[in-house]
């Protein structure tokens, strides 16, 4: 009962010389939501792809409930959901018809995929619309459908890869909502996203990949606990110090600091640790005559933990 | 899985697309069919069988202009064995209107039918200061036209001559004459003594003269009646080696198999892009996510693109015998089975190019140049008949070719089913290699 419902091991994915994918490893359980986090380019989609049985990995073995997929018409295939990072819609004719469609191609038939579709549009507020074409649809209204049809045959595992891309706060906020009633309805969720805040609000445990590796892989709470000691020191120093900066080098290159940022006469350091940092700081900065005028710390945000995990932003790659 | 209910989704949403795609619609119907007409009427319209139906407008048969300044039992002759084969459409007017007509192109070829034609022309036989001439006014750039009016001009001269020579309507005139002379001879009491005897004979001629119907003392079956009916004495047949139950070339019967065959490729190539469009745009990603085998997608295709070019060749070909009459002379078995064939040829084609080119930016080009030869080639634009022997060899190598062929057998040339075999054999066998090409060549996922 309790056999993970998605187990990947050891998954290895190259593209010719690059490796997309190094190694991935991942247990889910039933129900859990799991955020997939990680810059352009880390392998999430390639990992998303050998997880549905669209990519057959070049080592490693994925299970779906214990099983592997056999071939492209395993029918269990149908206990997955994919949402793919691009809008996959036939523009020309009506949603209904997107439904029913993509319903069919699951198996289901006459009444049941009537049914269904009706359902999964009201779940993503689209019902006003069922039968307009969708190319006449918003950017948002078309990501909610995206969405929907990967809902229509009702999976147990919904993989979804940045089901918020280029969509406005409004919509956003609309599929956070339908997500949210997934996860409480018992899905299973993994959740890709360059969005910290996303997995924040919508997951219990956060993978981290970079270069197709998982660099992390914890609970929120676990992740908050790291971050905790960090943070991040912002310094106000003197207009002198700002126009000679030939100081910054060596504070960058002080233990414990990750990173130094020197704009017009503000100083950002980004500390493994706020307080040691600070003292090593300010004693680096008086040993070269700069004067501080002001001081600030902060506690380090889950962004920050990937900063520190990674070396690089969640988000320009 | 229910590989039925996957297949009858993916052929429903193509023909749903498709129809929703004004744009396949007008290249599937509206254009092959304009184009196919226009062509037709270049290439011979439709034979003199079925020219009576043709189009408002002349349809059918050659512009020919006639003057008939003559207005002689021998000209008037003339002119209606124009106006009545169906080659022609006939118009008389006066000779300021025909040059005008002429010289401004709005009609190929005029023919001067000159005052004492009637008269001069038998014997001018024999006197060559007398022998009438015709003038054939045309169009410098219509030579062809202006050959073939002088060449079919002497035989209905000689038809229109013999047959007002012979008249029985001219002979009993004759009779009367000389009767009408005897009568004066008697009353003058001047007649001869042979006189009596000849009056007899001319009587006796006169009742013989009287019981034929005119036209039939050289054609005693006489079912044809009318001066310009009389029969050669030789007879042409024209040949067209294949003509077997009754076909004569039909310009439109083949414009349109030939149009429609390259519109519905044309067409399917724009749809095969599409899927190559898809496939960039990610949509396979979806479609692969669902329990689908790659065989049961491909089917799929093959089927609704089958389909979309049936309904193309069935509108085309419904369109040209509603307003050409265009007929089946064949076997209509047979012609369906073209037309099956050459749907499903054409899908796999389709599929094929798409899958050797592989992106929409490449298949396009190159496809468009492939498509357009093996049409050329296959005599979808010009019957393969007029071809060099060795074009025609090297064309037997396209799947066009046999489409061509195959359902112009089934129509103008009007064959049995089993001329329909050789075509059908190798429209399945073409359909068998593309759709292994494209099934081994055509990539369906990201790698
Ligand atoms: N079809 C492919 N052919 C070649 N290389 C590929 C292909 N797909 C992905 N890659 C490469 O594999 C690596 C991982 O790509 P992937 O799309 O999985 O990243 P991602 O984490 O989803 O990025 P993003 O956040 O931008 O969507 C990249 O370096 C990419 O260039
Ligand atoms: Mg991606």
């Amino acid at each position: 009962m309790n056999a993970p419902i998605l187990s990947a091991t050891g998954l290895v994915r190259r593209f010719g010389e690059r490796v997309a994918v190094d190694g991935f490893q991942l247990e889910v359980k039933r129900g859990e939501a799991v955020g997939l986090l990680g810059p352009n380019g880390a392998g999430k989609t390639t990992t998303i792809s050998m997880l549905a049985g669209l990519m057959k990995p070049d080592a490693g073995v994925v299970r779906i409930d214990g099983v592997s997929f056999e071939g492209e018409g395993d029918p269990r295939k149908q206990w997955v959901g994919l949402v793919p990072q691009e809008l996959a819609l036939y523009g020309e004719i009506s949603a209904m018809e997107n439904l029913r469609f993509f319903g069919a191609l699951q198996g289901l038939t006459g009444s049941k995929l009537a049914t269904r579709c009706g359902e999964v549009l009201e779940i993503v507020g689209l019902s006003s619309r069922a039968g307009d074409r969708v190319k006449t649809f918003s950017g948002g209204m078309k990501r909610r459908l995206n969405l929907a049809a990967a809902l229509v045959h009702d999976p147990e595992l919904l993989l979804l890869d940045e089901p918020t891309v280029g969509v406005d706060p409004q919509s956003r906020n609309a599929i956070f909502d339908n997500i949210e009633s997934l996860r409480r309805a018992g899905k299973t969720l993994i959740y890709t996203t360059h969005y910290m805040e996303e997995v924040e609000r919508l997951c219990d445990r956060v993978v981290i990949m970079d270069h197709g590796r998982v660099i992390a892989d914890d609970s929120l709470a676990g992740l908050r606990q790291r971050a905790s000691s960090a943070g991040r020191l912002t310094l106000e120093l003197s207009a002198a110090a700002a126009t000679d900066a030939r100081w910054l080098d060596a504070v960058r290159s002080l233990d414990g600091i990750l990173g130094a940022e020197l704009t017009g006469s503000t100083l950002v350091l980004e500390a493994r640790e706020v307080h040691s940092g600070a003292a090593r700081a300010l004693d680096c900065l008086a040993a070269h005559g700069v004067r501080v005028t002001g001081l600030a710390s902060h506690q380090a945000r889950l962004e920050d933990v990937f900063l520190q995990l990674t070396g690089r932003s969640l988000r320009d790659g | 899985m229910n590989r039925l209910t996957q297949l009858r989704a993916l052929i429903r949403l193509d023909l749903r697309l498709f129809l929703s795609d004004r744009r396949a619609l007008i290249m599937l119907f509206v254009v092959p069919i304009g184009i196919a007409s226009f062509m037709g009427s270049l290439f011979g319209g439709s034979g003199t069988k079925n020219g009576k139906s043709g189009a408002a407008g002349g349809g059918g048969g050659m512009d020919l202009v006639l003057v008939d300044e003559d207005d002689s039992a021998v000209s008037r002759g003339v002119v209606q064995s124009f106006a009545s084969d169906a080659n022609f459409h006939v118009q008389v007017t006066n000779s300021t209107v025909a040059k005008d007509w002429v010289m401004t192109g709005k009609r190929p070829v005029a023919v001067l039918l000159p005052k004492g034609f009637g008269a001069d022309v038998l014997p001018g036989l024999f006197d060559s200061k007398r022998t009438p001439e015709l003038t054939v006014w045309h169009d410098p750039g219509r030579s062809m036209e202006r050959a073939m009016v002088e060449g079919i001009l002497v035989p209905k001269v000689i038809q229109s001559v013999v047959a007002n020579a012979v008249n029985p309507e001219l002979g009993r005139e004759q009779i009367r004459k000389g009767l009408a002379r005897l009568d004066a001879r008697a009353a003058a009491g001047t007649n001869a003594s042979g006189d009596k005897l000849l009056r007899e004979l001319m009587t006796r001629a006169d009742d013989f003269l009287a019981s034929r119907p005119a036209g039939s003392l050289l054609q005693s079956s006489g079912t044809n009646s009318g001066p310009a009916s009389l029969p050669l004495p030789f007879k042409t047949q024209s040949v067209p080696l294949t003509k077997s139950r009754g076909g004569e070339y039909n310009g439109y019967a083949h414009s349109f198999a030939g149009m429609g065959i390259q519109f519905v490729l044309m067409s399917l190539l724009d749809m095969s892009i599409g899927l190559l469009r898809d496939r960039e745009a990610g949509m396979f990603r979806r479609l692969r996510s669902a329990p689908l085998t790659r065989a049961t997608w491909m089917l799929g295709k093959v089927g609704s693109f089958t389909l979309i070019s049936l309904g193309s060749l069935v509108g085309c070909f419904a369109f040209a015998m509603a307003v050409f009459g265009v007929r089946i002379e064949g076997s209509i078995a047979g012609f369906v089975g073209c037309l099956i064939c050459v749907s499903l040829m054409a899908a796999c084609l389709a599929l094929a190019i798409a899958a050797v080119g592989g992106t929409p930016a490449g298949t396009r080009g190159a496809g468009i140049a492939v498509l357009l030869l093996l049409v050329m080639i296959g005599g979808a634009w010009v019957p393969t008949f007029v071809f060099p022997r060795w074009l025609q060899s090297v064309s037997l190598m396209t799947p066009t070719r046999w489409g061509v062929d195959g359902l112009d057998a089934m129509t103008w040339r009007g064959l049995g089913f089993d001329a329909a075999l050789a075509p059908i054999g190798a429209l399945l066998g073409f359909s068998v290699l593309l759709a292994g090409i494209a099934w081994l060549r055509f990539r369906w996922d990201d790698e």
